[in-house]
């Protein structure tokens, strides 16, 4: 159980002058899991290899339970990384991958023995400790190495796009196999992936970084329902913007003015946001926040249909579940309604 | 009739392609290497029909498993092959850790370190002649400088009893081509291994005893059996930076073979049959090992 603390941590490789990670700041309490979201190169990568003492920060600290760990090399510092791309031993077979750790402690080997087996036990690979890796699939080999991290009970738990490198269906069932255990054994633990839904469905706080830079960082829903950015709502799925001025609960734009008491901004410049799945349409031009519309296509996807809605220039997202609305056909005219409490004002830019 | 010719040759080419674009090299291998072969092996039994000896014998075999002199090359022979291989290894890994590293001036290091590459080993033979012999460069500014009375009191390294001038200059030809190689199997390898095991708490050693030697060694082992077989072989470093007596078996082989007296030629034929048979079992033995140790080590 440690409470993991990154004060301002930067990294500036000597090959250039542009910070891979800028003065990220993160406080992750004992037993949490966090993730860090972003894109290909944004820096989690570089930011893991300094928590876990393999790269020296630039600047900034690193704390675990209050106390700064920069001069504790990586063999002593208790953080295990798993790489995205499992790295185990090749030439070891998979139980003595997984017992490396307690072999480095000098551990007996009867010990030794008997933990590898439970931790098989724990990841579902009963069995196997025999066999080479090069003998497992790509999802066993990955269950292998977070095997080979947890048996050593790290103070901090470091998985590096674990799932980015499995088939849909193996993905779920690792996912939840991570969550599992990382509940189970309540380390303390930060998980990379440029996935938004998986850092959604795995996390209890998601640190969104751009260009190593940190952009936001809150619980799941807050990056669905109050996005801090134009950016942070797109990369979470939004759609559907609407350029506007914004004073006093109403947004003004082109289509009209909205009334929206929730926003990111006072007063000023403002973006309009609504989800495609709460926009509400239907025939009747009822009054409040409602603007006549024209259905452009649509697709039906099983448990929902997708319209593409134009209103003058502007083309909206709208999920209707299937069941629960009437269709409406190619070309016809509609009316779209976006709930006041439905807006969310982000700031321009 | 001329229509199943026709298929057949068709046939014949398709499958035997391989063989007939081949044929050329085969050719040459077959008379070269394998006529050769035969001859000497014809001559080492003492049969050569065209100057009358139609009997073939073991003489020339029996003749030098009797002598004890062969059994002393043999054993320096074996010192020569597998002393300078150990030691370039651990100077090529060694070099290969430093190198692998960024630091200021490697660019210039890594020029020196591998600078003598396409130097020839005669070169090499004839310039530790110059540098370390009795009367050579390091002896004469000993005595200049007053170390020693006679530049004879030189330390005897070159043509000397434990073959150390020879051994200097295999290792120092051979380690920068054993170093090439290991670099660039530490660069496919990359440093995410170590990584791992260092958060896994190895230290130093540990990375290096059970990560980075298990990675490298296999392919390291393969480069070191050609080096150490042609160690084992080589005539030409020998006779010039080896002792007189005993010599290692290729000197030996040649010095019979270009006896005056006619009856030592299939002796001499006779142990470089020798010196082949025990450099293939030598090879195949350490792949043998690597099979067994290297590959499934843990
Ligand atoms: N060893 C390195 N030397 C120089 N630049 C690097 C190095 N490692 C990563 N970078 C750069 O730093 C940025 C962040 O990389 P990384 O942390 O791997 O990103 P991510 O894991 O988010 O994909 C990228 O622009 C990348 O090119
Ligand atoms: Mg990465």
């Amino acid at each position: 159980m440690t409470h993991l603390v990154l004060n301002e941590l930067s990294q500036t490789y000597s090959n250039t002058d542009k910070p891979a990670l800028d003065r990220l700041n993160l406080d992750i309490k004992s037993g949490m899991l966090n993730a860090l979201l972003g894109p290909s190169g944004c820096g989690k990568t570089t930011a893991m290899k300094m928590i876990a003492g393999i790269l020296t920060p630039t600047s900034g600290d690193i704390l675990f339970d209050g106390k700064s760990v920069l001069a504790i090399p990586a063999e002593r510092r208790g953080a295990v990384m798993v790489f995205q791309n499992y790295l185990l031993f090749p030439y070891m077979s998979v139980g003595e991958n997984v017992g490396f750790g307690l072999k480095m402690a000098r551990m007996n080997k009867a010990t030794i023995e008997k933990k590898v087996l439970e931790m098989l036990e724990l990841v579902q690979l009963p069995g196997v400790q025999n066999r080479k890796p090069s003998q497992l699939s790509g999802g066993q080999q990955q269950r292998i190495a977070l095997a080979r991290a947890l048996i050593v009970e790290p103070k901090v738990l470091l998985l590096d796009e674990p799932l980015s490198n499995l088939d849909a269906h193996l993905r779920d069932e690792m996912r939840e196999l991570i969550r599992d255990i990382q509940r189970k054994m309540g380390i303390t633990t930060v998980f990379v992936t440029h996935d938004q839904e998986e850092a959604v469905m795995l996390a209890d706080k998601i640190a969104l970084i751009f260009e190593g830079v940190l952009q936001q960082y809150d619980e799941p829903d807050v990056f669905y329902n109050q996005p801090g950015s134009l950016r942070a709502a797109k990369f979470f799925g939004g759609v559907n913007f609407l350029d506007g001025e914004y004073a006093a609960n109403q947004m003004t734009t082109e289509l009209g003015t909205f009334s929206a008491p929730r926003s990111s901004l006072d007063t000023g410049p403002g973006v309009l946001s609504i989800r495609p799945e709460d926009i509400e349409f239907g025939t009747t031009n009822d009054g409040d926040n409602t603007i006549s519309a024209r259905v452009n296509s649509h697709v039906y996807v099983g448990t929902y249909t997708k319209y593409k809605i134009d209103v003058n220039d502007f083309r909206f997202e709208v999920i209707a579940e299937a069941n629960t609305k009437e269709s409406f056909p190619d070309g016809s005219n509609v009316t779209i309604r976006f709930p006041a409490d439905k807006i969310w004002i982000l700031p321009k830019g | 009739m001329k229509a199943s010719m026709y298929l057949w040759w068709a046939r014949f080419y398709s499958k035997g392609k391989v063989w007939i674009l081949l044929s050329p090299a085969l050719i040459l291998v077959v008379f070269l290497f394998l006529g050769g072969l035969g001859f000497g092996i014809a001559e080492s039994l003492n049969y050569m029909p065209i100057i009358g000896l139609n009997d073939p014998n073991f003489d020339a075999y029996r003749a030098i498993f009797s002598d004890k002199g062969f059994y002393k090359s043999l054993l320096l022979t074996l010192h020569v092959a597998i002393t300078p291989t150990l030691l370039s290894v651990a100077c090529a890994l060694a070099f290969g850790l430093v190198l692998r590293q960024s630091f200021r001036g490697k660019k210039v290091f890594t020029f020196l370190f591998s600078f003598n590459l396409p130097i020839p080993h005669v070169v090499g033979a004839i310039g530790i002649l110059f540098l370390f012999s009795q009367s050579g460069f390091f002896a004469r500014i000993g005595h200049a400088l007053g170390w020693m009375d006679m530049p004879a009191e030189f330390p005897i390294i070159v043509n000397d009893p434990w073959a150390i001038g020879i051994i200097i200059e295999y290792v120092w030809k051979e380690t920068p081509f054993i170093g090439v190689i290991v670099l660039a199997i530490l660069q496919s390898i990359g440093e995410d291994y170590e990584a791992v095991a260092q958060t896994l708490g190895a230290n130093r050693w540990q990375r290096f005893r059970y990560v980075l030697l298990p990675l490298v060694l296999p392919g390291v082992l393969i480069v070191s059996v050609a080096v150490m077989a042609f160690f084992f072989g080589d005539f030409v470093i020998p006779a010039i930076l080896g002792q007189t007596y005993p010599a290692v078996l290729a000197v030996e082989a040649v010095k019979d073979y270009t006896h005056y007296d006619l009856r030592n030629h299939p002796i001499g034929v006779a142990q470089a049959l020798v010196i082949a048979a025990i450099g293939t079992v030598l090879v195949f033995l350490y792949m043998w090992l690597n099979r067994k140790f290297v590959r499934s080590d843990g």
